[in-house]
């Protein structure tokens, strides 16, 4: 398992992940938007490799990646600007993505980059897991890397318990039945789920995403789960206010 | 037979499925014998009965391998007439197809030639619904194997299937024959046979009829493609394998989210496609509701002029104007089935839109098609139909708000909507199974071409099949019975836009590299850094970044020879259709059509083309194009 991002599991605290679109608003935001969500007290980031269509993902993700690629972002572009992070960050960093910019780059080229980068993880939505666990899992592994997986309300237990076992580091749990950024406060129905899951006792922790945009939603979401993810709301958030009032919104979340 | 257990010889050992044993039969040829036995099956059949094409009327068999047993195929004959046939001939086994009797075969069975020589009896029962397997049980220690025929008019070979689950109730050890109208088609429903229990005591396979030129010729290149299938050596296999992948290309590279969905229709699309109530369904609504068969017409005119014999399949005139009704009559069915009550699509020129908002209406579901901002404005008659017809039309305002977000937006309505809604994908593309499902429904298209060319040109294969290519559903039909009769040359013709190298173009097996969209490893048109481009076509059918899998591979293997067609080249084919048959096809078909301005073929070849869609969707783009 990734170093960092196994020291972070074990911190006694719920966690907040935020996600970014990297290249959003500005190609060159990346790095200071890092830095300011570590300083604000956010525990772990996903930075968003953009991609032309990102179907998992709802329009907020899904305009900001277009208007990332329209800035130039490429893959190439985003390891250059994160070649120093580890000098000023030190939270776990993780590049979350879709699977074809990856196998355009080579698997295994991407992988050693992020290890030399720093990166700790990865979470390709649309790389299903038998696929990563009859591929590439070795290659992931050598490099250090934690490939991090979704499951749904409509995952089955038996298909949770395979994910958790190819799984070394923690669990997406999506709350709801749908893409990113369409859910308003979570119901009966994702309360009961986020138990069913609790009690399945998995060896991973898991960490919810999907539909979570203030302290309400942050709180429920981490009653049962390690922590939780914020993405579309993130995006929002820096599209109406920019890159200047970070420590605003994480504040608002966490208080 | 619960009770026969002592009557039973001893049980043979279970049949290793993975070595199925091959029987040819019906050989009448002797220079084919002899090709045919290079291939080394393990039996060769010679039919004695006056009454059949395929009666064996030579005095001798040609010198065979001798791992081959020869066998002697009888229908009521006299014993003394086998007797002296086996002997004649030098039979290792006999085959008995008519009302022998126990007795009779008691009979054969203890005389001097039989018990010295080891020759093996095979007695054929013929199966249907009705049949009931105590039949067979006096025959338990009078003969070798079994072997189970479809049940027809004739004696023998009917050339038809007979439903292989009944042998699900198979209550014997002995180690049967499968037999009765299988072809090359067949293998992967051999290959799901082999893994099921039915086929625990299946012994050999016997083919026939479905791999002849004519009755007693045998087709040497798909007899050896069948048996490599069947024995795995598929170097070249261009159907889907159990994984869903053709060759290196397909697969199901999909959100966890949709898992549960696509995984459902992965487990049950073969089982319900081959429950005799679908099919009877699906064929009946093809019949009666598409019109079908399509007629293969003879184009004339257009023959003369490019001096070859130039075939049309007439796609373009079922019912809502294209193949695509085809599929979405299959997938509304399969919807059904599974218990969905809410139908998406995705439609570029709204011809899938079309048709999936017309079997919607036709059997009363709730249909939302999404369909590019920019398409929705270009296509307004195809969006005036699909509301006419009941459907919801959302406009797709992300990205390039084309016929590729479309699709992204249909997926993520499916995510969101997980349970109770069918996504009918309207191309031979996206996710396993639903490349494999689409080309099932389509390949009604070349079954129909096989019989109609046998009755205009007294063969069953064409020396070139054509079709356009988008995703690529009329083409995988078109191709899909012929895809392992390496004599049928297939060619695929991708739309060239203002050229393959202008940057306006949708050829993308010349422009597209291994890559990821839609749910699928396939040939993609992108940017060095894995971002999906938008291609460029006249013909808004066929501007797709991608390819089907199944087209991918065949681009790959050298199965199919691609070809690039321009805007221009496909509006002329078109009015010159026009003008010689009085026929006005869609763009998308007029690019298959433009192919004889750039490929000579010979006055002797058949060449039999898909005339995918009709033109009155294309009329504004004619009428612009050519100032008319």
């Amino acid at each position: 398992m990734n170093r960092r991002i196994n020291q972070k599991l074990q911190e006694n605290k719920k966690l907040l992940s935020i996600y970014f679109t990297a290249g959003y608003p500005n190609l060159n935001d990346t790095v200071s938007i890092i830095q300011d969500l570590e300083t604000s007290g956010v525990d772990m980031i996903e930075i968003g490799l953009p991609f032309s269509d990102p179907l998992a993902d709802g329009p907020t993700i899904q305009d900001s990646s277009t208007k990332a690629l329209k800035n130039g972002m490429t893959t190439e572009t985003l390891f250059n600007q994160l070649k120093d992070i580890r000098k000023t960050v030190n939270i776990p960093l993780i590049i979350m993505g879709y699977f074809n910019p990856m196998f355009q780059y080579g698997v295994e080229a991407f992988c050693k980059k992020c290890q030399e980068i720093g990166i700790d993880g990865l979470i390709i939505p649309d790389l299903p897991v038998d696929v990563y666990h009859e591929k590439y899992q070795a290659t992931f592994e050598k490099y250090g890397l934690s490939n991090i997986f979704l499951i749904t309300p409509q995952t089955s237990d038996e298909r949770i318990r395979y994910i958790d076992s190819v799984s070394n580091g923690f669990i997406y749990m999506v709350s709801s039945a749908s893409v990113t950024g369409s859910q308003s406060g979570f119901g009966d129905t994702q309360k009961a789920y986020f138990e069913r899951i609790a009690n399945l006792n998995l060896k991973n922790p898991q960490i919810v995403g999907f539909g979570i945009n203030n302290n309400e939603t942050f709180t429920q979401a981490t009653n049962h789960a390690k922590g939780a993810i914020i993405g579309s709301a993130f995006i929002k958030h820096l599209t109406a206010k920019g890159t200047k009032s970070i420590k605003d919104f994480v504040n608002f979340v966490l208080n | 037979m619960k009770d026969t257990s002592n009557t039973m010889q001893q049980a043979p050992e279970t049949i290793d499925s993975s070595s199925i044993k091959l029987k040819i039969c019906g050989m009448k040829h002797q220079e084919n014998i002899e090709q045919v036995a290079a291939l080394q099956p393990d039996y060769l059949g010679f039919i004695f009965y006056d009454k059949t094409p395929r009666n064996y009327e030579a005095k001798s068999i040609p010198n065979i391998p001798e791992g081959i047993k020869k066998t002697g195929v009888f229908v009521n004959a006299e014993i003394s007439t086998i007797i002296k046939t086996v002997t004649d001939y030098n039979l290792q086994a006999v085959q008995l197809h008519g009302h022998e009797s126990p007795y009779y075969c008691s009979i054969l069975k203890s005389t001097k030639l039989f018990t010295t020589n080891n020759v093996e009896i095979i007695k054929v029962f013929s199966v249907n619904d009705t049949f009931n397997f105590n039949e067979i049980e006096p025959y338990e220690v009078v003969c070798n194997y079994f072997l189970f025929d479809t049940k027809g008019k004739l004696p023998g070979g009917n050339g038809y299937k007979f439903d292989w689950s009944l042998l699900n109730a198979y209550p014997s050890t002995k180690p049967f024959f499968l037999s009765g109208g299988i072809g090359l088609s067949d293998v992967d429903a051999i290959k799901t046979f082999k893994a099921s229990e039915a086929s625990k005591y299946c012994y050999a396979i016997d083919i026939n009829s479905k791999f002849e030129v004519e009755p007693g010729l045998k087709k040497v290149s798909a007899l050896k493609a069948f048996k490599n299938h069947l024995n795995n050596k598929n170097m070249n296999f261009y159907n889907v394998d159990e994984k869903g992948y053709y060759g290196e290309f397909g697969g199901a590279y999909i959100p966890e989210m949709l898992y549960p969905n696509v995984e459902e229709l992965r487990q049950k699309y073969l089982e319900v496609m081959n429950e005799p109530s679908f099919k009877e369904e699906f064929n009946q609504l093809l019949k009666d509701y598409v019109g079908r068969p399509s007629p293969l017409y003879f184009a004339k005119r257009l023959s003369e002029k490019y001096n070859t014999k130039i075939y049309l399949k007439r796609e373009d005139l079922n019912h809502t104007g294209a193949h695509k009704i085809n599929n979405t009559i299959g997938q509304i069915l399969m919807a059904k089935r599974l218990g969905k009550h809410r139908i998406i699509a995705e439609t570029g020129a709204g011809q899938h839109g079309v048709a999936t908002a017309t079997v919607c209406a036709l059997m009363g579901l709730e249909c939302i098609v999404y369909m590019g901002e920019i398409d929705i404005a270009r296509q307004a008659p195809n969006v005036a139909r699909m509301k006419m017809l009941g459907a919801t039309v959302v406009p797709a305002k992300s990205g390039s708000r084309t016929l590729k977000d479309a699709t992204n937006e249909a997926i993520r309505d499916w995510i969101n909507n997980p349970v109770d809604t069918h996504y009918i994908i309207g191309s031979a593309i996206g996710p396993h199974p639903y490349p494999d499902m689409v080309t099932r429904f389509q390949a009604v298209i070349s079954e129909e071409i096989k019989w109609q060319l046998q009755e205009h040109e007294g063969r069953e294969n064409p020396d070139y099949v054509v079709a356009c290519i988008g995703g690529g559903s009329n083409a995988a039909g078109t191709y899909y019975h012929y895809l392992h009769d390496e004599d049928v040359n297939i060619i695929a013709v991708e739309a060239a836009g203002l050229g393959v190298d202008s940057g306006e173009s949708a050829a993308t097996s010349v422009l597209g590299k291994e890559g990821i969209i839609h749910g699928c490893k396939t040939l993609l048109m992108q940017t060095n850094d894995g971002q999906i481009t938008e291609p460029y076509s006249i013909s808004a059918g066929l501007d797709y970044p991608g390819v089907g899998p199944m087209h991918a591979h065949l681009a790959k293997t050298g199965r199919a020879e691609f070809m690039s067609i321009t805007d221009d080249e496909a509006m002329n084919a078109g009015l010159e259709l026009c003008k010689l048959e009085g026929i006005i096809p869609a763009i998308e078909s007029s690019h298959a059509l433009a192919i004889f301005e750039q490929k000579t073929f010979k006055p002797t070849d058949v060449v039999v083309v898909s005339l995918s869609g009709r033109g009155d969707k294309d009329l504004n783009n004619y009428i612009e194009y050519f100032k008319i």
